[in-house]
């Protein structure tokens, strides 16, 4: 007798169609939203996967009411305090439950060498079907397709399952999202895919921009962080290196990214890149020089000849002197960390840019200049050194409340975040976007995404626009993302054939559980090396 | 004639009759009861559930219809209730019969005989000390044998069983007002809102059944006449005490679950009547008959009427 035969039967198969499925089950039958049960087709030998959807209430009366009925004299009875003067006699003959399920697939009946092949529902199933829990062998498909970025345990519905969930490493450069709302587990969840990426041995590099500092003391508590992370601070902050960025490196695009421009302000910032631009003074030097100025209406009578007005100049020029005179910024086009985020971005590290203290607008400023820095980079070496960008690790950033980048109201054409979403996939840099407010992503670009991590999320719309924009349908799912629980979460990605509900890891439970980084091999001893030579 | 056909004067006529004072108790239907009882509701003393209950209701479907013709089925179904759980469920053996060609012979006939025989045989299966209920009373179809309810009555008593009959919507009249409503009114009025009581109205055959009303349930909508006999029918308190235990289902307080089991067990739904159409309509075209033969025979006209008229 196989362990299916044996499997406690969960309910009957009685109705719908090939993609979905309704069976009944005894009223006391612990249904959950999300849960993973198989049903067995004893004719065809096809295990089916069916997600439950929604759960709810049958009986075998037909009267208009009688629910009802039954409901409200045992309600009377409990408000005399007399709770059990009525009873439903044979409630469990009388009463059941209707669970309505999305058909992922079916598993094939087992070839002569035992193995079973997944495929996405195209034949109902035999009506009356015995459902029941799954067997961990039901999921040995997904194995191959759980990449080796790992992230959590399976999870149907409130059961964690022996399975590890995750996604592949080389499909953060196609995008990841990154959905929830507060306190759902963002940032847990972030810290384990960068734990992932540490112990991925250089094959993925992470650019994490930390607006709140909230990574600097967990990440080095990985085992692995000791040679796999880097840390740069926009303030002065033990066991960090100083970010440090030139003037000369930023573009008045990372300028416009960060900012808010009025088209009149934007005129005077090419007007200033034309007066002062020139071999020596590269990308934004020039700023340092136009925030040093005291006369500002003399400056912009007798250099601009008046083509800007006054109040304009005025607001760049206070953005101009803000800007210069933060601790992260140096006038020195020879100093900047620019280079070594590429180093250790190369050489597959996760690089955390801690930019707690800067405004939202400076943090905008370095993830920006990071970000292309990053691109140019890994488009150059895509371009002209094919051999060289074959080498280089598939690279993530990320990037929280990624809606003020990727709303459909960011100038597209200075904006380097949605030229990343658009083209990074090809040289293998990818965003990872972390945002509550999913509905504020500009449609397209959220199509660019292939894979999302949806956490729980509140707002229908918010759902809405992550069921239009998913890879896999996520349409029935509503009810089931409005009740995930913090730590729980759906992965709806390219390599899996459906969307994987998942609890994740927690980040301190992976440190624990995660082995010390192997040593660096030793050099060879006299003797030995005395006999290879 | 003309002073009563408005509907004004019915109104004014149905008030005088409920609200008049004629104490008389009857029953329109011309039974033999003899109104010995009181008619006075008292309080229902509690009682444990009967050891063994079953109870036994009639179900009946029409066929085909073809007014001078038509082809009924009928059965009854038999429910077996201890220690709070169903333990037999029989939806007895579905009889067809053919109506129209014996004018003696009715689907009332049919199914009262049906009952019955199903009534014989749960005495004779039933234990000492237990219940049988029927939905209705102990008054069987007057074309029955006479012999047949004082027959079950003597099997019952020599068993110790008791025949309880209850009826749902009884004929039973004060002057000329509904008598259980009546009832329903004065207990509420006397013993208060939430009470089980009874009351004693008539005795039939010879004093071997007796006819009482009662409320088996605080929360019961209505009061019932119930009809006793059998080996506990001179102790009536005692019996609608059980009674009353296995009537607390939340669904229909104050109505015998067994018998509400019966009901379902017995009724055709629609999936069955649909099935035994279509074996008829296969037999009758086996025999030959051919459909436009088998459609203008047996067609709904009313419907087909009603239909047309719709589109009109």
């Amino acid at each position: 007798m196989s362990m299916s035969e044996l499997a406690p039967t969960r309910g009957r198969l009685f109705g719908k169609n090939v993609l979905e499925a309704t069976f009944r089950a005894a009223p006391d039958e612990d249904l959950f939203l999300g849960e993973l049960l198989v049903g067995i087709d004893g004719a065809t030998g096809r295990r089916y996967l069916f997600r439950v959807v929604d759960v709810t209430y049958g009986t075998e009366h037909r009267e208009p009411g009688w629910a009802e009925r039954v409901a409200g004299t045992l309600l009377a009875d409990d408000t005399r305090d007399d709770a059990g003067a009525h009873r439903l006699y044979e409630s469990d003959q009388r009463t059941y439950r209707v669970a309505s399920c999305r058909c992922l697939g079916y598993l094939t009946p087992p070839d002569e060498a035992g193995g079973q092949l997944f495929r996405k529902p195209k034949s109902l199933p035999t009506q009356f079907s015995r459902v029941v829990s799954p067997e961990p062998a039901d999921f040995d498909f997904l194995r191959s397709r759980m990449g080796d970025l790992p992230v959590g345990w399976l999870r149907s519905g409130e059961t964690v399952v022996d399975f590890e969930v995750g996604i592949p490493g080389e499909t953060l450069a196609s995008h990841v999202g990154i959905f929830a709302t507060t306190g759902m587990g963002k940032s847990n969840l972030m810290m384990v895919l960068a734990g992932g990426a540490m112990r991925a041995n250089g094959r993925y590099g992470l650019l994490l921009v930390d607006p709140h500092g909230e990574y600097r003391k967990s990440l080095p508590r990985h085992p692995w962080a000791a040679d796999r992370l880097r840390t740069y601070a926009a303030r002065s902050l033990p066991n960090t290196s100083a970010l440090r960025l030139s003037l000369g490196e930023l573009a008045v695009d990372d300028l416009r990214t960060a900012y808010d421009w009025s088209r009149p302000q934007e005129e005077a910032l090419f007007e200033l890149e034309r007066f002062y631009s020139g071999p020596s003074r590269p990308g934004l030097s020039w700023l340092a020089d136009f925030a040093r100025l005291d006369d500002l209406p003399g400056f912009r009578d007798v250099e601009l000849a008046s083509r800007i007005a006054l109040n304009t100049l005025q607001v760049v020029h206070r953005r101009a002197r803000r800007i210069v005179e933060l601790p992260c910024i140096a006038t020195d086009a020879h100093v900047s960390v620019g280079g070594a985020v590429l180093a250790d971005l190369e050489s597959g590290r996760v690089v955390l840019v801690d930019v707690s203290g800067l405004g939202s607008t400076e943090e905008l400023l370095v993830a920006s200049f990071l970000t292309r820095t990053i691109l140019d980079r890994w488009s150059a070496a895509y371009l002209d050194d094919p051999e060289l960008h074959e080498r280089l690790p598939v690279i993530s950033i990320v990037l929280e409340e990624a809606q003020r980048v990727l709303s459909s109201a960011a100038d597209r054409d200075a904006n380097v975040f949605p030229r990343l979403a658009r083209e990074g996939r090809k040289f293998k840099v990818g965003l990872t976007a972390i945002t509550q407010q999913p509905k504020l992503l500009d449609d397209e670009l959220l199509s660019q995404f292939n894979t999302f991590f949806v956490l729980g999320l509140a707002d229908e719309k918010d759902r809405n626009i992550l069921r239009s924009s998913a890879k896999q349908d996520l349409s029935a799912l509503g009810p089931e993302i409005q009740t995930l629980m913090p730590g729980e979460c759906l992965v709806a990605s390219l390599a899996a054939p459906f969307a994987i509900p998942a609890r994740i890891h927690l980040y301190d439970d992976l440190c624990r559980a995660t082995p010390p980084a192997p040593q660096p091999r030793p050099t060879d001893a006299p003797a030995t090396a005395a006999i290879f030579d | 004639m003309a002073e009563t056909a408005t509907l004004d004067a019915v109104a004014a006529q149905v008030a005088a009759l409920l609200g008049g004072s004629d104490v008389t108790l009857r029953d329109p239907t011309g039974s033999d009861l003899v109104f010995d009882g009181d008619a006075i509701p008292r309080p229902l003393p509690s009682a444990d559930p009967p050891v063994d209950c079953w109870a036994v209701d009639g179900g009946q479907a029409l066929l085909a219809d073809a007014r001078c013709l038509q082809v009924v089925v009928a059965r009854a179904a038999t429910v077996r209730f201890r220690h709070a759980r169903t333990e037999i469920e029989d939806p007895g053996t579905i009889t067809a019969h053919l109506l129209g060609i014996d004018p003696g012979i009715d689907l009332n006939l049919l199914r009262d005989r049906a009952e019955w025989d199903a009534v014989a045989l749960a005495v004779d299966a039933a234990e000492p000390g237990a219940l049988v209920l029927v939905d209705g009373d102990l008054v069987p179809d007057w074309r029955a044998p006479a012999s047949l309810v004082p027959d079950l009555i003597a099997t019952a008593q020599a068993r110790q069983v008791t025949l309880v009959a209850v009826t749902k919507h009884s004929s039973l009249a004060r002057g000329r007002a509904p008598l259980v409503g009546v009832l329903e009114r004065a207990a509420e009025a006397t013993l208060g809102p939430r009470t089980t009581w009874w009351a004693p109205i008539a005795n039939l055959g010879d004093g071997k059944i007796e006819v009482v009303v009662a409320r088996l349930d605080p929360d019961a909508r209505f009061a019932f006449r119930i009809d006793l006999a059998g080996h506990q029918a001179h102790d009536p308190a005692a019996v609608l005490g059980q009674l009353a235990a296995v009537s607390d289902d939340a669904a229909f307080p104050g109505y015998p679950y067994p018998l509400s089991v019966a009901d379902r067990v017995a009724a055709c739904p629609g999936w069955l009547r649909h099935e035994l159409r279509t074996q008829l309509d296969e037999l009758l075209r086996a025999a030959g008959v051919d459909e436009d033969a088998r459609e203008r025979a047996f067609a709904d006209r009313h419907r087909f009427l009603e239909r047309g008229g719709a589109m009109a």
